[in-house]
């Protein structure tokens, strides 16, 4: 039987959920030998881009017409596309000023050469094409890239957490940066997966693997309220990653 | 129960006698909070710590705990239980103890569950009496005093303790220190009496559990839950932290290639969104209130029938660890219409 065929791409962003996969350094001989990467730009300079593929990672948020007609076309190649990393998922950084004036940007940035430049507003993969499966994180988790991986070769969709940060944070015993220190920690919204990493650190949870299912951003401001914690503060701070908390300030 | 006394200053050598018999663990300070650790030396032990982060159970039902692994050419290869070192848990508090025992119940009952039982095997359990904080209600959960599920239980009475043996295994600890223990003495009892009526007298926060299941019953309907829904956060610090919550989910993990991989079982919470989601995408409590609802009714009323007596044992790490301070005690009275129950 002839190896599934995968390809990786990227949009607009930094890269570093591709980066993770080649980071898989342990992984990446079985994995050429489950696979048969045919298109993957940051690893290879001699790629198949037309063939058909049965899986396509693809990183980046959709920030130009460029993007968008790249994205339509990785769609049209791959029986499944999967996002990958925070931007693929959510939007990403790029979608703090989705809703702001576009030209006025452009020009406050590049001047009157702005205005010819292709540059939308940021969108998530899921609002342009339709996405089979989510692979949150800035960056990604290796694990969860590895396992998804694993799964998807055996026609199962694999299974990750749902619940926040903060199961994660306590399953591993840390101290509670929000209740004993009373810091901004974004770990009660955040979808875990991350093993609670910044928290056992001593650093609180700046939200980058975007909305947890069910967050109660509500009852979380009025929290953070309480603590005199100003609602556009927390706001700001949770649509660095993502603009889909349903966050209205 | 056999009685004695050891004055403190032989703790020390108590605990240096203790070390023939497993590896000893204890509550050690981490960032003004604590936790049960290995030690690495006997003075880094706090035992007068209010609680721990997490309760014992994390000893007995780890947070992950993997089941088999299968591997090709070996087939299935179970857990290796026996391997498990033993342990010495020292310093746990009565409603702990008290926790383990209720835990008991359900992996040790009607449904014998090998990997806690190796476990609870492999490990002794040495206890220590403390001083109710602000969030201790285990007396109203009848949580305050243990008679059993220790093998060593030690009573604070100033410059000594008042020692229980609980178990064959306790009495070995002692008989290992020689002479380092006394017998009791007329004053220690007395010392011993007056401190546990002390004691009972200095809980702040107080539940009346009598007829609590019936006001459950009568308030399932109460706008009360819908108003602790909107509040709670679906974190699950509260089922994290519990020393009675004990449902997990079991899960595969393939490595890939799929020539090896592991079943695991992972803590779970009745409060997230997915826990009671079946096949199809059916979520039998789909909304928030009506899992944190379904929090209560099963630690306070369904453990009630089917165990005679609630699960919660009044730690107060659910009411420490809610980042809404949704609590528990505050909960209970506001369905039993009292506005102050602590008075």
């Amino acid at each position: 039987m002839a190896k599934p065929t995968l390809g990786v791409f990227g949009l607009t962003g930094c890269a570093g959920d591709q980066l993770v996969i080649l980071n898989c350094e342990d992984e990446l001989l079985e994995l050429t030998e489950l696979v048969d990467i045919k298109d993957f730009l940051m690893a290879s300079s001699g790629n198949d881009t037309s063939c058909q593929l049965d899986v396509a990672l693809v990183d980046g948020a959709v920030l130009s017409q460029r993007d968008e007609d790249m994205l339509k076309r990785i769609r049209e190649r791959s029986r499944l596309l999967v996002a990958l990393g925070t931007c693929a998922v959510w939007g990403g950084v790029a979608s703090l000023d989705r809703n702001q004036d576009r030209t006025r940007l452009l020009e406050d940035v590049y001047g009157e050469m702005g205005k010819k430049y292709d540059s939308l507003p940021a969108r998530a993969l899921h609002e342009v094409v339709n996405v089979d499966l989510s692979i949150t994180g800035c960056p990604i988790e290796k694990d969860q890239l590895i396992s998804a991986v694993a799964s998807l070769l055996q026609g199962d969709p694999p299974l990750y957490p749902k619940y926040p940060v903060c199961t994660e944070c306590r399953m591993r015993e840390y101290n509670c940066l929000l209740i004993e220190r009373g810091e901004i920690c974004c770990g009660p919204l955040t979808v875990a997966g991350c093993q609670a990493r910044c928290p056992g650190l001593n650093v609180p949870c700046v939200g980058c693997r975007g909305p947890a299912d069910d967050a109660n951003v509500e009852s979380a401001m009025n929290m953070f309220g309480e603590k005199g914690i100003p609602r556009e503060e927390i706001a700001a701070k949770l649509r660095t990653f993502a603009p889909a908390w349903g966050v209205n300030v | 129960m056999k009685v004695l006394r050891l004055p403190k200053e032989r703790l020390d050598l108590f605990a240096s006698v203790l070390q023939q018999f497993g590896e000893v663990h204890a509550p050690v300070e981490q960032n003004g909070k604590y936790a049960f650790r290995a030690l690495s030396r006997w003075s880094d032990a706090r035992l007068d710590y209010p609680r721990t982060i997490l309760p014992p159970k994390k000893y007995f039902v780890p947070p992950k705990d993997t089941l088999f692994q299968y591997k090709e050419g070996l087939g299935y290869v179970p857990a290796d239980l026996a391997a498990d070192r033993r342990i010495i848990l020292f310093g746990l508090h009565s409603c702990d103890i008290y926790g383990l025992n209720i835990l008991d119940q359900v992996f040790s009952g009607k449904y014998d569950d090998p990997y806690y039982q190796a476990r609870r095997k492999n490990v002794a359990i040495i206890g220590v009496d403390c001083i109710p904080d602000e969030h201790c209600f285990c007396h109203s959960m009848r949580a305050d005093f243990v008679d059993k599920g220790f093998d060593l239980f030690f009573q604070d009475l100033g410059d000594r303790y008042l020692v229980m043996v609980g178990t064959a295994l306790g009495d070995d600890m002692v008989l290992a220190t020689g002479s380092l223990f006394e017998p009791v003495t007329p004053e220690d009892l007395a010392e011993y009496k007056q401190r546990s009526s002390a004691k009972r007298k200095a809980f702040k926060l107080h539940v009346e559990i009598r007829d609590l299941p019936e006001i459950f019953e009568l308030e399932y309907d109460s706008s009360l839950w819908k108003q602790v829904g909107d509040r709670c956060l679906s974190c699950g610090a509260c089922s994290m932290v519990c020393p009675t919550c004990y449902c997990f989910d079991v899960a595969d993990d393939v490595d890939l290639g799929a020539r090896s991989g592991s079943r695991s079982r992972t803590w779970d919470s009745c409060l997230f969104s997915t826990h009671a989601m079946v096949a199809g995408g059916e979520n039998f409590r789909e909304g928030r209130a009506s899992r944190v609802k379904f929090r209560y009714y099963h630690k306070q009323r369904g453990f009630v029938a089917e165990y005679g007596r609630p699960s919660c044992v009044g730690c107060g790490r659910c009411i420490s660890a809610c980042p809404v301070n949704i609590d528990i005690s505050q909960v209970i009275s506001q369905l039993r219409g009292i506005e102050n129950a602590t008075a």
